[in-house]
């Protein structure tokens, strides 16, 4: 089958394909199953997440005091590539990979549009992250001293937007035209809608930051560096994927699967759920930053739509968690750890959120350095790696075939947690000083702090990937089709893990909880 | 005897998967030249704004090969709704001529962009314009390549008996991506060749 095959019109046979096997790991190697595929992508990408945090925690460190243990390029450049990294490397993928997983399964799909072509983004996706970190260290790097490396870095950025987008055609594409019959839009699960949101705000926004790598590649190799290759201006022209609004474009996928743990851990509807379907779209829409780019538009930040968007975002965001709210009161919440990380992933998005509203406040005076919006960053980033572990947790059984041991995933809640508050708010502490001189004094500590955050994000990586293979290891209690006994999507409804083909035949859907129906 | 006609056959109900994929991937293509415009506008103001001429002295663009890729541009667009309205009709023969036509214009087209460059009179490192006419009419050109590699790939799937009046969504998605580039020149015609 090439790329470009379409789907068959009569459907797959999925009532004899062969019963439920683990995948080997090295059946990813030319697998075009999006099971394999989109779990290789959420290891990658926690791998990834581990020395993306180390990285963020040493280049925070490095601004400690005064004698720095980094050159100041090379503490730039670490700095520089862990923000960049964080959201190409770790959020993004780890998102699309749990997208490619589930979304198929949560549509009712025997597989992900375009198989193939998941997996070969998959693998650019691998290649380019690889080229992109070893470029990074042999001084490339955003206004690296070695012009090749510098070019490297460049077109590994490149051809990783490029597999990051074929990744997100492709489950887009899942979402929108293999739906099972009944499954209208307003009644796919919050997950695939959240990503269908997410995916559509990357589709528009992405391209333009590979515009932008494209104009100082071009510059850098063949215009002589002068304008957009100029090595102190290149980091500029690319920040803004790393600032608000921007930012929550990459934690809008997090907002589905928040609400789809609460749904089935308190084993309650969601009510009024077009409103919260509204809301992530509302969402959506005011996350869009690619026109907010100091490189091209210096007082974007004195724009009034600039500054309206960073406080109205937080409409959507309360209209949504009012919802998993009201979730909370209606059913009888399992004390489970990836609820706890739903938990901790809200809590984190409104610590950012409603940072961001008071960063876009100019009495404030908190964009007068880069604290506050990093330490704003942080707590976005780690709201979303929260909810990218929360999903590894709630849908790990499936993935698996086993229950996750529970016991790492509460360790979790409290790393991710602590994590989100040491990393991210110590840092708008820092962010404040600017203002109370009786704060300056502290910064110091403030920053170890912070240090001190990063880290535990990077050890919640690791926690995660550990959850996970505890749901591999033999002897885990099996999952079942309904791993928590309370599911109400339709992933719930096929084996753990799904064989090929994923499910036989379904019945026509007729609610956004067709397992609930079934019950009934 | 009474002749019994058959109803028609009722529209194939299927995913039109490939369509929709290839309308995704050519909004995002789209979405590389908004961004990549963004900042060739904002540049261009900035340098007419400071009271200077937008190209640099002693650099002309001709419009003469503009106007004709333009032109011949359009004429694919005809030529590729030919082959997606020859093949919906099960016309073969005219489907493999209008996508055979629509490659030949499409090189014709790259041929001329790349002619276009030699009378510009205008380096890469000349400064700002050089990098980002140089970008965009490049970036467009491998964007055309694309889209002829999209139809010569469903031209011979169409060739292998792929497609038929009731499925044709390979050539129909082909089109799509085709018309997205041919929209991309007509931004990059009145962008940088009309008001130059």
């Amino acid at each position: 089958m090439a790329l470009t095959d379409t789907r068959p019109e009569t459907g797959t046979d999925t009532t004899s394909v062969a019963p439920s096997v683990v995948p080997s790991p090295l059946t990813i190697f030319g697998s075009g199953d999006h099971k394999a595929v989109g779990t290789f992508y959420v290891l990658a990408a926690l791998v990834f997440g581990i020395a993306g945090w180390i990285a963020t925690a040493l280049a925070s460190a490095n601004t400690v005091g005064s004698s720095s243990f980094l050159s100041e390029t090379a503490g730039t450049q670490v700095l520089q590539t862990s923000q960049i990294g964080l959201i190409l490397l770790v959020i993004v993928p780890l998102f699309l990979g749990l997208a490619t997983y589930i979304v198929p399964l949560q549509v009712g799909a025997s597989t992900v549009a375009f198989p193939r072509a998941a997996a070969a983004a998959m693998w650019t996706w691998l290649l380019s992250s690889g080229v992109f970190v070893v470029a990074s260290f042999i001084e490339g790097g955003f206004g690296g001293v070695r012009a090749k490396s510098v070019s490297l870095t460049l077109l590994a950025l490149g051809g990783l937007i490029v597999a990051l987008l074929l990744g997100t055609v492709c489950v887009l594409t899942t979402a929108i035209t293999l739906r099972t019959p009944g499954m209208t839009l307003d009644r796919v699960p919050m997950f695939t809608f959240s990503m269908l949101v997410g995916g559509a705000i990357w589709m528009l926004t992405l391209p333009v930051l590979f515009a932008n790598l494209l104009l100082i590649w071009v510059d850098h190799r063949y215009g002589g560096g002068t304008v957009f290759g100029a090595s102190e201006s290149q980091f500029g022209q690319v920040s803004w994927i790393t600032h608000q609004p921007q930012i929550y474009a990459f934690l809008i996928p997090g907002l589905g699967i928040v609400a789809d743990v609460v749904a089935t851990l308190t084993g309650a509807r969601l009510g009024k759920r077009n409103l919260l379907l509204t809301a992530i779209g509302a969402f959506g829409v005011l996350s869009v930053g690619a026109w907010a780019q100091a490189a091209i538009y210096p007082s974007f930040s004195e724009d009034l739509v600039w500054q309206a968007m960073g406080l109205l975002v937080l409409l959507p965001l309360l209209l949504l968690l009012g919802g998993i709210a009201a979730a909370f009161k209606d059913g009888k919440p399992s004390l489970k750890s990836p609820l706890g990380l739903a938990v901790v992933s809200i809590v984190l998005t409104l610590l950012g959120v409603f940072a961001g509203a008071l960063l876009v406040i100019t009495p404030l005076e908190l964009r007068m350095t880069n604290f506050f919006a990093n330490g704003q960053a942080i707590l976005v980033l780690g709201a979303a790696l929260a909810a990218g572990a929360a999903g590894i947790g709630y849908w790990g059984p499936k993935m698996t075939g086993g229950h996750l041991a529970d016991g790492i995933g509460k360790l979790n809640v409290l790393v991710m947690l602590g994590g989100g508050i040491l990393g991210g708010v110590s840092l708008c502490v820092v962010g404040f000083a600017t203002r109370f001189s009786g704060l300056s004094g502290a910064q110091d500590t403030l920053v170890v702090i912070s240090v001190a955050g990063s880290a535990l994000f990077a050890i919640g990586c690791l926690l995660v990937i550990l959850g996970l293979g505890s749901g591999a290891r033999k002897g885990a209690p099996e999952a079942g089709n309904d791993a928590w006994g309370t599911g109400q999507t339709l992933e719930w409804a096929c084996p753990s893990p799904p064989p090929t083909g994923n499910f036989g035949d379904l019945a026509v859907v007729r609610s956004p909880e067709p397992l609930l129906d079934e019950e009934a | 005897m009474t002749a019994h006609v058959l109803p028609p056959a009722p529209p194939v109900q299927r995913p039109r998967v490939l369509v929709v994929g290839s309308a995704f991937a050519a909004a995002a293509s789209f979405m590389v030249f908004i961004g990549l415009f963004g900042i060739y506008f904002t540049a261009r103001s900035d340098v007419i704004g400071s009271g200077s001429i937008w190209l640099p002295e002693g650099s002309t663009i001709p419009l003469q090969q503009p106007n004709t890729m333009f032109i011949t541009l359009i004429m694919t667009v005809v030529t590729m709704q030919w082959a997606v309205s020859a093949i919906s009709k099960n016309d073969r023969v005219n489907a493999y001529l209008a996508m055979g036509l629509t490659l030949m214009l499409g090189i014709a087209t790259i041929v001329m962009t790349t002619y276009l460059w030699t009378l510009m009179e205008l380096d890469i490192d000349s400064g700002l314009q050089g990098v980002l006419i140089y970008t965009i009419t490049g970036a467009h050109t491998v964007m055309l390549v694309l889209a002829m590699v999209f139809v010569a790939l469903m031209g011979l799937r169409a060739l292998g008996g792929q497609f038929t009046a009731r499925q044709h969504d390979g050539i129909t998605a082909a089109a799509v991506y085709w018309y997205a580039m041919v929209a991309v020149y007509a931004l990059i015609w009145i962008s940088i060749y009309i008001t130059k």
